[in-house]
């Protein structure tokens, strides 16, 4: 399988004060805050802002994990099942492929 | 989202410039400079904040000794480097330092499709056709180029043909800016500047312009909200104090080059305690609508409009923007 990189042009950067937030506020029930972002990316002069899931994938596309590897690190650090979010990452990368946001 | 740090900062190195334009902002403010190490020590501070980019403006950027060398310090630390110009002293030589220097584009300001409008603008005779050899310099020497035009009176219904010229000289977008109501452009306000009826015609006719335009439109008035238009930006209103900064050649760090408000110097203070501390950016971030804006539809988009214009006319952050078109 191929290894994921993020287009080394495109400019991004993560706000870790903001995911600290929207974990706690998963945490205390609000299940809303998982769609705000924490990831900003700036792609021919428009920002886009990465919700809780895809900011997580987005920082670990640094070119060491291929797309399986990437939803195994997720699913054991959210103690999730690898199936439920083996399908968001997919989705998640061929939407970057799309933008031609990776390498 | 409360961003940790400005992603820009517009960053004034000298007020010095050897233009004397109608509406300029900073001709009659004085400030001195620091030194190369200091400006080493600044770029350090950005880069360690994770600032995305850096905008030099002023003043002549180019006038200021160290150009180069802060920008490729600035480079080389990872940040993004633009510069806006009136392109004056951009020959062959200038146009090859800029693209070793590591600039990732250069704006030129082109504010008529003809010599006399530019140049009156100006007030600076042969400006116009420097402006447009600066362009061509600099896509010859491999850098992308982008134009500048503040739109008023004199301009607005020629603004097409700047495009075209600017698309002709090799800039790949072309900044439509709105009018600001700060140092000169206060002062020559009523002479140069659009009533809101025409703000509002212009913006309509560029909007349906842009797909066909021969390059990319690019607009910065958080006014255009109220057409419907989704800001590029993700904040509404103003962007200033939100996600980015200005920091004057001294240090001071202001909201945004139109704003004279002191928020504390980068060397000082600190980038963090003034972007996380300052009353003023709180003030600029949490607008209250007044006056016409209380129960208006669009005051969600919009916020108030351009912070910058409402303050200058009227002394309050939270005034409708004087560009405002609704009743």
């Amino acid at each position: 399988m191929k290894k994921l990189s993020r287009n080394p042009d495109l400019v991004w950067r993560d706000e870790p004060a903001e995911r600290e937030g929207i974990v706690k506020a998963l945490e205390g029930g609000d299940e809303s805050a998982a769609e705000r972002g924490w990831v900003i990316i700036i792609d021919k002069g428009s920002m886009h802002q990465l919700n809780l899931l895809a900011g997580e994938i987005w920082l670990l596309l640094d070119g060491t994990l291929d797309e399986y590897e990437v939803a195994k690190n997720l699913a054991s650090r959210y103690d999730a099942p690898i199936e439920e979010i083996i399908e968001d990452v997919r989705e998640f990368i061929a939407d970057c492929e799309k933008k031609g946001w990776l390498a | 989202m409360k961003l940790s740090a400005p992603l820009t900062v517009n960053w004034t190195l000298s007020y010095a410039c050897n233009f004397s334009c109608r509406h300029c902002y900073s001709r009659e403010i004085e400030k001195s400079e620091l030194s190369l190490e200091e400006n080493f020590a600044v770029v350090d501070a950005l880069a360690g904040a994770r600032v995305a980019f850096v905008n030099f403006g002023g003043g002549e950027p180019l006038l200021y000794p160290h150009l180069y060398a802060v920008t490729k310090h600035a480079s080389e630390s990872g940040l993004k480097v633009t510069m806006n110009s009136n392109g004056w002293l951009i020959d062959e030589e200038a146009a090859a330092k800029c693209a070793e220097a590591g600039f990732r584009s250069v704006g030129i300001s082109i504010d008529g499709a003809e010599a006399a409008t530019h140049d009156g603008f100006r007030d600076r005779p042969g400006s116009y056709a420097r402006a447009h050899r600066a362009l061509k310099n600099l896509c010859g020497a491999g850098v992308p180029t982008t134009v500048s035009a503040v739109i008023f009176k004199r301009n607005v219904k020629s603004y097409r043909e700047i495009v075209s010229q600017a698309a002709d000289s090799g800039a790949g977008t072309v900044y439509l800016h709105n009018f600001k109501c700060s140092g000169r452009g206060m002062e020559n306000r009523e002479e140069l500047d659009l009533s809101p009826q025409e703000w509002r015609d212009f913006y309509e006719d560029a909007l349906a312009w842009r797909d066909e335009a021969p390059c990319a439109l690019a607009f910065d008035d958080p006014v255009i909200a109220l057409l419907g238009e989704e800001s590029s930006a993700a904040v509404k209103g103003s962007t200033c104090g939100k996600l980015s900064l200005h920091l004057e050649p001294d240090g001071d760090a202001t909201p945004c080059g139109f704003i004279p408000l002191t928020l504390g110097n980068i060397l000082t203070d600190g980038l963090e305690k003034i972007w996380n501390d300052s009353e003023v950016l709180h003030q600029m971030r949490n607008k209250e609508a007044t006056g016409k804006c209380v129960g208006c539809s669009v005051y969600g988009e919009c916020l108030g409009g351009c912070t910058a214009r409402a303050l200058a006319t009227t002394g309050s952050f939270n005034a409708p923007d004087p560009h405002c078109w609704k009743e």
